[in-house]
């Protein structure tokens, strides 16, 4: 089953002064449980891509589905709903809220989602011990590290049962040890649990475990490989 | 909703100077209002205690014409009659008679002009506090020949003291200049210098007997002998309840239309003039301290939103909707006004409380102060519902600061928002 299919996607940023021409036609298709990492050059259009199909903007033209449900036309407001309930995000430089817990950053989202306490409590210790914090539930973002942090990241995009996990260049602010682990981490939940997740990434290590590879230039993509890893 | 709150707590929390500077804002702010207004009451309150205990009285009735010339033949016809009538009117606490004319008064240093207030002492301590205002010598009694008191501001400048002789000049009824001795039994200071300067009190039968050896008042029968114990210009009475001044002088009037009724804001116009100019300034010291707090809540909640950008913009992509964002940046204005407020007025309410009984002597000030007829000591005081007007005023203004600021978070794109440095 597709968690993500586009037709033709086409953005164009300043369409009415200086025209950038960032996709320029992408056709993709990502199953469920796919472990994907979306590479190329800076300007390449893969950031660009990755917002969109997260939801986070909207294509000049052509089709975008998500789970079955086309984005393309939604409203900025349907779209935060939409997001709420169907993608988690993980990002670069962590973004976790610094005056909460790390049980309190995880449990965020499924307060939004009117999750039950019960339902939160557990799922949010479930979720923490699953990313090997455990014993930093209480901690604030200032006393962890950034690899601890970026798992607690982990774990606040897996809380509200996405459809998927989007990562933008999630191990760029990682040492070695840091993104190994983020990675054995993540490559565990994608098989234990059939997560799906698409990366964006420049980075060779993530490169390597990833199994399926789509590599974008200039607006378009040029390969698209499986790798058996 | 529980956990915006928590959320927007915690951020109030996160740059503790900022917070604390803005607070501090709030709490100064509240407390400088509630000390200038409650000072402002004070001094109205001040001026016009003294101007109704020393000189005005609740209510004075004189005959129509007597206002217009102050001549002396334009006395209240009957005044025993009209005093025992005014007496039992209800509301009525006290009130006393005075016989009023303009005199030369001379000692061996010098003369001035000088309103002569002749009083029925006993019944005018019912309605003055002039007898509490005698600072040498003493307050009048029943015996001695023309006794009179003087200001301390008319003693130093004739250079008299307490049993110096001093001569009165003036017209009597019949048109004829006349004079008398008289020698100084007291020395008063009310504290209100055009008070002090303009008057001298001596006793109602002296003058009256001066006044009028065989006179006959213009509104009499030319063959109506006067009578010398009748003669009076002023009626002066306090009532039990300021509110009902009003009330009263028309039940007053009732009784006698062909009296002139005054209250004492129709008596001294300028009490209500500055009662009213006193409490415009509060407005605009309490509309200058509110645009102040506006600017300063817009400033800190801006740069509070502007330094979570990126924070703002990933609540947004996680799903934290538009209502949401703005409620929580609106709840943390508020929660700053509700903690600076309670605090600025429990300071104030302290201030005002400490002040109101201990009074604030502005003795350093006296001579400007005492010129402008207000006493030297000065005690702060407010009413509550200033307390609750400037709680609300504040929660209204934190609510509109705050409105900017929310409105530029919620245009925040979560795209650029992550993105931005």
């Amino acid at each position: 089953m597709n968690v993500i299919h586009t037709e033709n996607i086409k953005k164009t940023y300043n369409p009415d002064t200086i025209p950038v021409e960032a996709l320029k036609g992408v056709d993709l298709s990502i199953k469920q449980g796919e472990f994907t990492a979306i590479v190329g050059p800076s300007g390449s259009g893969k950031t660009t891509l990755l917002n969109i199909i997260g939801g986070l903007d909207r294509p000049t033209e052509g089709y975008i589905e998500v789970g079955q449900k086309d984005i393309s036309k939604l409203s900025d407001n349907q779209l935060i709903d939409f997001r709420r309930e169907n993608i988690g995000f993980v990002f670069q430089a962590y973004n976790l809220i610094p005056v909460l817990t790390a049980k309190e950053n995880v449990e965020f989202v499924m307060l939004l989602q009117n999750r039950s306490e019960d339902e939160r409590n557990a799922r949010t210790i479930e979720l923490l011990e699953a990313v090997g914090l455990g014993d930093k539930i209480d901690s604030r973002p200032s006393q962890l590290s950034g690899g601890q942090q970026q798992r607690v990241a982990v774990a606040r995009a897996l809380a509200p049962k996405p459809t998927f996990i989007l990562a933008d260049e999630p191990t760029a602010n990682l040492d070695s040890k840091s993104t190994a682990n983020l990675l054995d981490i993540m490559a565990r939940l994608n098989k234990e649990e059939n997560i799906t997740f698409v990366f964006s990434t420049h980075d060779q290590r993530v490169i390597d475990r990833a199994r399926r590879v789509i590599t974008l230039e200039d607006g378009v993509i040029s390969t698209d490989i499986q790798q058996h890893n | 909703m529980n956990t915006l709150f928590k959320i927007a707590w915690r951020n109030v929390w996160r740059s503790r100077l900022r917070t604390f500077v803005i607070l501090g804002a709030i709490i100064l702010g509240v407390w400088a209002v509630i000390f200038i207004t409650s000072l402002s009451n004070g001094m109205v309150k001040s001026y016009i205690n003294n101007a109704v205990q020393t000189e005005v009285s609740h209510i004075q009735i004189h005959h129509p014409d007597f206002l217009k010339d102050r001549a002396i033949e334009f006395s209240v016809g009957d005044a025993d009659k009209v005093l025992a009538s005014i007496q039992s009117t209800k509301g009525v606490k006290a009130v006393t008679k005075r016989t009023l004319t303009n005199a030369m008064l001379s000692s061996s240093k010098g003369a001035r002009g000088v309103q002569v207030k002749a009083i029925d002492f006993n019944r005018e301590k019912e309605v003055t506090n002039i007898a509490t205002k005698v600072i040498e010598g003493e307050f009048f009694e029943e015996k001695g020949r023309n006794p009179i008191l003087i200001s301390r501001r008319i003693a130093d400048k004739l250079k008299v003291k307490v049993r110096s002789k001093m001569v009165l000049t003036f017209t009597d009824l019949s048109g004829e200049v006349t004079a008398a001795s008289f020698r100084v039994k007291g020395i008063f200071n009310t504290g209100i210098a055009p008070f002090d300067e303009a008057n001298v009190i001596i006793r109602q039968e002296d003058l009256n007997r001066l006044l009028a050896p065989e006179a006959v008042l213009i509104n009499q029968a030319p063959d109506q002998k006067f009578d010398v114990e009748s003669l009076t210009h002023e009626f002066a009475l306090l009532v039990n309840d300021t509110k009902l001044v009003d009330e009263i002088a028309g039940d007053i009037e009732f009784q006698f239309p062909h009296l002139k009724v005054q209250t004492f804001r129709q008596v001294s116009p300028e009490l209500e003039l500055y009662e009213t100019s006193i409490g415009l300034t509060g407005m605009i010291v309490m509309t200058i301290f509110m645009l102040a707090l506006i600017f300063g809540i817009i400033n800190t909640m801006l740069m509070a939103v502007l330094e979570r950008i990126k924070e703002l913009g990933m609540l947004m992509a996680v799903g934290m909707n538009k209502r949401s964002v703005f409620s929580m940046v609106v709840i943390e204005t508020l929660m700053l006004g509700l903690i600076g407020t309670p605090i600025g007025l429990f300071l104030g309410y302290l201030t005002v409380t400490y002040f109101g009984n201990a009074g604030i002597d502005l003795s350093s000030y006296g001579e400007g102060i005492e010129g402008f007829g207000m006493s030297t000591m000065l005690y702060p005081s407010l009413e509550n519902s200033l307390y609750i007007q400037l709680a609300i005023g504040v929660f209204i203004t934190a609510i509109l600061g705050s409105l900017y600021p929310a409105w530029k978070a919620i245009r925040l794109k979560p795209v650029e928002a992550i993105r931005s440095l």
